[in-house]
C-alpha cells in the first residue's frame, strides 16, 4: 500500500491507496495534481532524513507528503 | 467482632482499603511500572491531537541525526538543497529557523512557513522539506531577522 500524506489543522489527512489497482492509482493522480495546482508541494522520502521534491505523479512513491504553499513570516 | 469504621461511611479499615490509600509499601519495580504506564497513557493521548500527530509525522522523516539532535538539543539542522548552507530549525512555528555560520552560531534568522493554520509538527516538517528541496523558493519568500539569543534560548527537547 501507498500513501499520501496532505498536511491540514488536524495535523494529517491520509488516503492509502494500492498502487496495482488502475482506479484508486488513478485517483491518487487526480489527487497529487489538485493539490499541486493548488499550490502545495509534494516530497517523497527517498531515504532515512532524505527527501526530493515531486513535480509530477511518481506511481512507485511509497509515501508522498503535501504542504500548502510557503510564505513569509 | 465488629470491624471499626473510617470516615467514609461504609468504608470498613480492613487491609484492602489501606492498600488503596497506599499506607502499604509499594512492591518493588511498581512504581516504574506505573510511571512508565503513565507515560504510555500520556503519549497515547497526546498523540490524538493534531500536535501529536504533527510531531509524530516529523519525528518519522527525520533522519537518525536529525532526531537525535531534536530529543537532545530541541533543534535540528537541515542542509539547503542549492547552496549547502546549513540551517537549524528550532522548535517552535514562526521565527524559529536561522542559517548557521561555520562556528555553530546562528548568523540569519529567517521567518517562513506554510500557509494555513498547521499544527508545529507539520510546520517544522515542511521547513525541513522546502530548505532540502527548493531552498530558492524559500529564500524567495522568507523574511530575515537578527538572530537574538533570547530567541532561540528558550527552546527545550519535546519528547
Amino acid at each position: 500500500m501507498a500513501i499520501q500524506i496532505v498536511m491540514d489543522r488536524t495535523g494529517d489527512s491520509r488516503h492509502p491507496f494500492n498502487p496495482g489497482d488502475a482506479q484508486e492509482l488513478a485517483k491518487a493522480e487526480q489527487r497529487f495534481y489538485e493539490l499541486t495546482s493548488a499550490g502545495f508541494t509534494a516530497a517523497v522520502r527517498t531515504g532515512p532524513g532524505q527527501t526530493s521534491q515531486l513535480r509530477s505523479f511518481d506511481p512507485h512513491a511509497e509515501e508522498t507528503v503535501f504542504f500548502p504553499r510557503l510564505v513569509g513570516g | 467482632m465488629r470491624k471499626k469504621r473510617c470516615s467514609f461511611p461504609g468504608w470498613s479499615a480492613d487491609k484492602s482499603v489501606i492498600a488503596v490509600l497506599r499506607f502499604t509499601p509499594s512492591r518493588p519495580g511498581e512504581r516504574s511500572r506505573i510511571r512508565a504506564a503513565k507515560a504510555l497513557f500520556i503519549r497515547h493521548g497526546a498523540e490524538r491531537t493534531p500536535e501529536g500527530r504533527s510531531l509524530r509525522l516529523l519525528r518519522h522523516w527525520l533522519s537518525p541525526t536529525q532526531l537525535a539532535q531534536f530529543g537532545h538539543l530541541g533543534y535540528f539542522e537541515v542542509v539547503g538543497g542549492d547552496t549547502g548552507k546549513r540551517y537549524r530549525i528550532y522548535t517552535g512555528a514562526a521565527t524559529n529557523v536561522c542559517e548557521v555560520d561555520e562556528n555553530d552560531r546562528p548568523k540569519v534568522g529567517l521567518c517562513f512557513l506554510p500557509h494555513g493554520d498547521l499544527p508545529i509538527g507539520d510546520v517544522m516538517l515542511a521547513q525541513k522539506i522546502a530548505l532540502e528541496t527548493c531552498e530558492g523558493r524559500v529564500l524567495a519568500v522568507a523574511r530575515r531577522f537578527t538572530p537574538a539569543g533570547f530567541l532561540f534560548s528558550h527552546t527545550r527537547p519535546l519528547r
